[in-house]
């Protein structure tokens, strides 16, 4: 019989521990070195399994006694003995045992990533500074000191390099390689996104006079961070990537759940005027231009706002805040 | 902070005392005993006039006391004295203010220098003036008359005064010190008085040497030495008047004529404003809106002499209302300030002159309209546009910001903030404060101020 059979050991973190080719008929496993195959696993008995072929070509799994027995991965109960076929995966102790056919399928060859990630990721990391320096640019108001831009971009790159560096650690765990250059790729892109956006956001505030922008222009910044760890975990593998996207999703709306309650509190308590924080240069008006009429029109339609929200109750505890000065 | 903060925000010290704060007081220094061989003839007749108003005002001086009704213990102190035989006193509004405004949660006593005590009857307020008028129980009780010169006009500049009160609980004290005439640039009229008065002494009389009532303590300012206020005795003879020929206010109603007297006083006070009108002063090549109304305190900035120089240049001034009104322990009102702030830039690009425009606290404060008691004022609404009000002046930034007083109809807040918009590195910021005003008057006045801004030609 020209049939090929392997038999696959997996140890409990899912990598290789054992690949053989199976030319007998009957093969035993457990701990004591009289086995055709010894598993290194507290958890086994000295003797635990045997597995055997039948006329037909069929194999089978027989429990030989152990204490912890004989399970089928995805399935519950002991079992006594488990007819083996394709894709089932049997656990014994906290190994997982399985056969593999000559003719299985196997998945398709992955061709090579011939390019290379880093020309990308280190242009895009040199437009991170870049990007960074203008900003810093346009926030001089005093006299600009060559030091403070150097010790800014070493900052914001250490900060990237860590972040990568994470990420690399992560990925060689799981994912067995670090990718270094891919991740860089990811974290640079994230940040660049980031600090385009955040200044846009200040100009298109300022261009439509549309001071509120502000309230909201912060949830962008969870946004970009959420895409950016989701592209971080597709680098580390490509695997369940809607569960991924799942996690990623909830944890940024909860962070922005959290921030719209926090900001909601702090203007309840101080009293804040939502206006432009920070203006920009008058030919980067959008806006139409009002005439007095219409402008104080506006400001006199607040006054019914204002009514209204005079005879509610101010929200909070008011005597929480006595004091005796 | 700078210097000039002090000058442009004199810090004014009402002259009742809370509880913590007369606590906080220090153990009294012994004083050395004076030389006995100084004193001159002339001193002595000055010391033994004081004793003898002294000796006659007494029995006419009163103890205000605000106790926690469910403690029973007292949680501000002012005076007051008596003005009539049937138990009518004269004292601060800001003495019986908590009583006035959360009368379930205190009550007010009066305590005699014989050792009386017994509870007091509110019957009329006057916020313009800080003034209140109580009633205690009794018949044939020693009081004190106005003094008919200060009741007709003025007194001599330089003449001496005495006032009288408890400061800091020490027990009933008399003050010498001088008649100063009447504070130059208020609205609300108030004498310059030069004398030590001093936290509890609120609401006290201050008297000539005959003995008879020339004003009410009131205030004191905290940026110098002996500079102290009185209310003037006509405003007292008048609300007087008042208690005694209407009914007397009711504890409930008290919000209500608050809200009244803030209307009346806010309608007087920016309708003179309004109708003042407003000049222009040129800052390089805009023209900027003062007010022609005589109330108000203007103070110029520059930070030309900053070292290092500073990239930009900023030329301002600040006009601001010397007096504010008393509403309540944390809402101060009534008061208007005006300022400008001219900046221009040969070093910044367009965008670094913007930054530095948004970072001047002229623009900085363009969202607030002074201290915030959620308790007392709602959260600011905001209009936030761009405004071009007529070819000859400049496009504009314009930022209208409004709060109400959750306890009195009809009262705002109202900040409007200006940045003109038609050059790169130069800029005009322009910002009009006003505190309790009708919406009405503000926008007029916001109006007029936006409009006043234009281009020096």
């Amino acid at each position: 019989m020209g049939e090929v059979t392997w038999i696959e050991v997996v140890a409990r973190h899912r990598e290789h521990a054992l690949r053989q080719r199976v030319d007998a008929a009957s093969l035993t496993l457990g701990r004591a070195w009289d086995n055709d195959i010894v598993l290194d696993d507290p958890h086994v008995a000295a003797h635990h399994l045997r597995i055997e072929r039948d006329e037909a070509g069929a194999w089978t799994a027989h429990d030989l006694g152990s204490v912890n027995g004989l399970h089928v991965e995805g399935e519950r109960g002991r079992r006594e003995q488990v007819a083996l076929a394709p894709h089932v995966t049997l656990q014994v102790g906290q190994c997982l045992v399985r056969l593999h056919r000559g003719d299985e399928e196997v998945a398709p060859e992955v061709p090579l990533q011939r390019r290379s990630p880093w020309p990308a990721a280190l242009v895009l990391v040199a437009l991170v500074v870049l990007a960074a320096l203008l900003e810093q640019w346009r926030g001089e108001t005093g006299e600009p000191k060559l030091i403070r831009y150097v010790t800014g971009a070493l900052a914001l790159a250490t900060v990237l390099a860590l972040w990568t560096a994470a990420w690399a650690l992560v990925s060689r765990l799981f994912g067995g390689h670090a990718r270094f250059g891919a991740h860089l790729l990811v974290a640079a892109a994230g940040v660049l996104a980031y600090s385009l956006y955040d200044p846009l956001c200040e100009l298109v505030a300022f261009a439509l006079s549309w001071p509120r922008l502000a309230l909201y222009a912060w949830a962008g910044a969870w946004i970009a961070l959420a895409a950016t760890c989701f592209s971080h975990l597709r680098v580390v593998s490509a695997k369940r990537l809607r569960l991924k996207a799942i996690v990623v999703g909830a944890l940024a709306t909860l962070a922005i759940a959290t921030q719209s309650f926090t900001i909601a509190d702090r203007n309840a308590n101080w009293g804040q005027a939502v206006v432009l924080q920070r203006l920009a240069p008058p030919w980067l008006r959008l806006a139409t231009q009002r005439t007095p009429d219409a402008f104080f029109d506006g400001a006199a339609s607040l006054k019914a706002r204002l009514d209204e929200a005079r005879s509610e109750e101010p929200a909070g505890d008011d005597a929480a805040s006595m004091s005796l000065d | 902070m700078d210097p000039a903060f002090t000058r442009r925000w004199p810090a004014l010290l009402l002259l009742a005392t809370l509880a913590g704060s007369a606590s906080a007081q220090t153990e009294p220094v012994p004083a050395r005993p004076a030389a006995p061989a100084a004193s001159a003839a002339g001193e002595a007749t000055v010391s033994a006039a004081a004793e003898r108003v002294y000796a006659s005002a007494r029995p006419s001086l009163l103890q205000i006391r605000t106790l926690v009704a469910a403690a029973g213990r007292q949680s501000s102190i002012g005076s007051g004295f008596l003005v009539g035989a049937d138990g009518l006193a004269v004292t601060n509004y800001h003495v019986v203010s908590q009583f006035a405004l959360e009368p379930t949660t205190y009550r007010l006593e009066f305590k005699r220098p014989d050792g009386g005590e017994g509870a007091l009857e509110l019957l009329a307020i006057d916020i313009a003036n800080d003034l209140a008028v109580v009633r205690l129980d009794g018949t044939d009780l020693p009081h004190l008359a106005f003094d008919p010169r200060a009741l007709e006009g003025e007194l001599p500049r330089g003449e001496r005064a005495y006032a009288m009160g408890n400061p800091l609980d020490l027990g009933f004290t008399i003050v010498e010190g001088t008649w100063n005439g009447l504070v130059e640039r208020s609205y609300n009229e108030r004498v310059h008085f030069t004398g030590a008065i001093n936290p509890g002494m609120s609401g006290g009389p201050a008297v000539d040497a005959s003995g008879r009532v020339v004003g009410v303590n009131v205030a004191k300012r905290l940026d110098g030495e002996l500079v102290s206020f009185l209310v003037p005795a006509r405003k007292a003879a008048a609300l007087v008047e008042r208690a005694r020929s209407g009914p007397p206010i009711g504890i409930a109603a008290v919000r209500d004529e608050i809200d009244r007297q803030l209307l009346e006083w806010q309608a007087g006070f920016y309708g003179a404003l309004i109708a003042k009108g407003w000049r222009t002063t040129a800052f390089g090549p805009y023209l900027a809106p003062e007010s022609e109304a005589p109330w108000f305190n203007c103070w110029a900035q520059t930070n030309a002499e900053k070292s290092p120089k500073p990239r930009a240049q900023v030329d301002g001034s600040t006009c601001s209302t010397p007096s504010a009104l008393f509403v309540a322990e944390d809402i101060q009102s009534g008061s208007a300030q005006f300022s400008h702030a001219y900046v221009r830039s040969s070093e910044l690009d367009s965008f670094q002159f913007a930054t530095f425009v948004s970072l001047l606290p002229i623009y900085r404060s363009a969202g607030f309209t002074g201290a915030w008691q959620r308790k007392r004022l709602t959260r600011p609404e905001c209009e936030e546009r761009f405004v071009a009000a007529s070819p000859a002046s400049p496009a504009l930034h314009a930022i209208w910001c409004a709060r109400a007083y959750r306890d009195f109809a009809d009262i705002y807040d109202v900040a409007l903030t200006l940045v003109t918009q038609d050059r790169d590195r130069e800029a005009l910021v322009s910002r009009l404060v006003v505190q309790g005003i009708a919406y009405d008057n503000a926008l007029t006045l916001g109006r007029r101020f936006l409009e006043g801004v234009a281009w020096a030609k």
